[in-house]
């Protein structure tokens, strides 16, 4: 892999800025790499190669020129399908809005192309984001890079995101989540990502899901760059209700790699008890080396997550049939039958489900609190299992047999209902070679401490180094 | 009052008012396909009665602005 390709967002940066590479350099590496690639892999639905090439010229004009830079200067990044991009489709991953070209950006958008990152073009992703297996029968499943062998689901919905980063084929990406859609390909694909609380980032511009609970925010290949990609892309924006006005701190200052004193809430029950025991041994192990520098572990439980399956679907189904009831009703036959039919369900809630899902909520919101009231984080296994074929219906959990779906959102899906913060990041790998990941949930809009703790992690392990074989691409 | 929050059971006349309320025009044999996730769905919604969450406003989300 050409260096270049692997390199951090931190990295990039402060080579692009000191001009020991320039920007078009960069691009093209990872244009290269995509046209070698991407037609295994499926990652992107657009790729903006003319534009990102522009754009990699002009930061070098500006670089030349001496004149003020943006922190992400050069850095070639990537977004899933639902983020509105000015004069570039965005389809939501569906056939239906597969001509659909915006007029404006995402606010995010917006915000990371004016601290100069590089757009390279738009992932792959679930249809309209309705699912975490991140499969897509309209531009091809995306490729689980960990498996030259298996045909390997990345996870989703922002399974493009995934792959994109994982492969080398961005240096950091967006994704959306509504139910895990950042943390699962993140864990599947050997990523960090993080779910912001509800409210740090603008929604502005992005195709929704479930209003009340989705939430936007970076992949990347570490804490560290996950970190600058927050800074830049958080805060209130007018164009979202939303969003908070609380002052978005320097993420990166917060990185000190420091655990002494850290108090950890390590979930068992329901999480650790339902994971696969690969995957319950990574997390437990990591527990163990974060005591061992000086953090201080306790278990904690969360019971109001038996409740978790209801209201979410209560919420989420009702909300998404709300946004999707017109095109529904005129265009159904365009949708991926499956998603079609998971919209349609969405017809059994009535008024009185969605605001006892509502109440429900407010309870684990009230638990997941108190938990955190004497704890600065609790730890949980972010999927119960590592990658699954994609053909898999069933997986093998800490408590038996499982319908693959709610498998896979089982451990993410709460910190979606409660707006908690949540950064998924590498804690091993299976025995086939899969990435497990492991999530910090912290306060809210405490996200700095979200990433101290999984920065701390990063400098006592080396799972988020590790990367997947990909050939002899450039 | 609460038990009315679920029909039960969940039959496929349930099922046609309710897609009629919803603005579908399905057939019976895409009702009839329907039927079985509809009422594994309306079970799992009727767990949320069951559940006592006294006085509890409901929340969508931190209102820190």
């Amino acid at each position: 892999m050409n260096d270049l390709c692997g390199r951090s967002i931190v990295d990039l940066a402060r080579m692009i800025a000191t001009k020991e590479v320039s920007p078009v350099e960069v691009t093209r590496a990872h244009l290269d790499r995509i046209a070698a690639l991407d037609n295994t892999l499926r990652a992107f639905i657009t790729v903006t190669a003319d534009r990102a090439l522009a754009a990699a010229r002009a930061a070098e004009a500006t670089l030349a020129a001496g004149q003020p830079a943006g922190p992400l200067l050069g850095v070639p990044l990537a977004y899933k399908d639902l983020f509105d991009t000015a004069g570039v489709k965005t389809t939501g991953g569906s056939k239906i809005l597969a001509d659909r070209v915006p007029a404006e950006d995402a606010t995010v958008i917006r915000r990371l192309s004016e601290a100069g990152a590089i757009t390279l073009g738009k992932l792959n992703m679930v249809e309209f984001a309705y699912g975490p297996e991140g499969l897509n029968i309209h531009y091809g499943h995306p490729r689980n890079p960990w498996d030259a062998g298996t045909h390997r689901m990345a996870g989703g919905s922002s399974s493009g995101s995934g792959v994109a980063v994982a492969a080398g084929l961005a240096a950091g990406a967006l994704g959306s989540d509504t139910g895990g859609s950042i943390r699962i390909p993140s864990s599947l694909c050997g990523l960090t990502g993080i779910k912001p609380t509800y409210g740090r980032v603008s929604r502005a511009g992005v195709l929704p899901l479930t209003w009340s609970m989705d939430h936007v925010g970076p992949m990347t290949r570490s804490a560290a760059d996950c970190a600058v990609l927050l800074r830049a892309m958080a805060g209130y924006d007018p164009a979202d209700p939303t969003t908070s006005v609380l002052p978005v701190p320097d993420y990166a200052a917060a990185l000190t790699g420091d655990v002494t004193g850290l108090r950890v809430g390590l979930l068992r029950a329901f999480f650790l008890d339902g994971a696969a025991p690969e995957v319950r041994a990574a997390v437990e192990a990591a527990a163990k080396a974060l005591e061992k520098a000086g953090a201080v572990v306790d278990e904690v439980a969360l019971t109001e997550v038996r409740h978790v399956a209801a209201a979410s679907f209560a919420i989420m189904g009702a909300e998404a049939l709300a946004y999707h009831a017109p095109l529904l009703r005129t265009r159904a036959a365009e949708y991926d039958p499956d998603i079609r039919r998971r919209l349609e369900i969405g017809v059994v809630i009535t008024g009185m489900h969605y605001v006892r899902g509502q109440q429900v909520r407010a309870l684990l919101r009230a638990e997941v609190d108190a938990a955190l009231a004497k704890r600065d984080v609790l730890l949980a296994p972010t999927t119960p299992v590592a990658a699954p074929p994609v053909d898999a219906r069933q997986v093998t959990l800490g408590d038996g047999p499982a319908d693959v779906r709610p498998a896979l959102i089982r451990f993410t899906r709460p910190i979606n209902l409660s707006g908690h913060p949540a950064c998924s990041v590498p804690c091993g790998l299976t025995r086939e070679g899969l990435p497990i990941g492991m999530q910090f949930v912290g306060r809210p809009f405490d996200e700095a401490t979200v990433l101290r703790a999984a920065d701390a992690w990063q400098r006592l392990s080396d799972w988020h180094a590790r990367r997947p074989v990909l050939g002899s691409a450039p | 009052m609460l038990a009315a929050m679920t029909p039960h059971p969940f039959d496929l006349d349930t099922l046609r008012r309710a897609a009629q309320l919803a603005g579908f025009a399905w057939s019976e044999e895409e009702l009839q396909a329907i039927l079985p996730v509809a009422a594994a769905s309306a079970a799992l919604l009727a767990t949320l009665e069951t559940i006592d969450v006294g006085a509890g406003e409901p929340s969508t989300q931190y209102r820190m602005l």
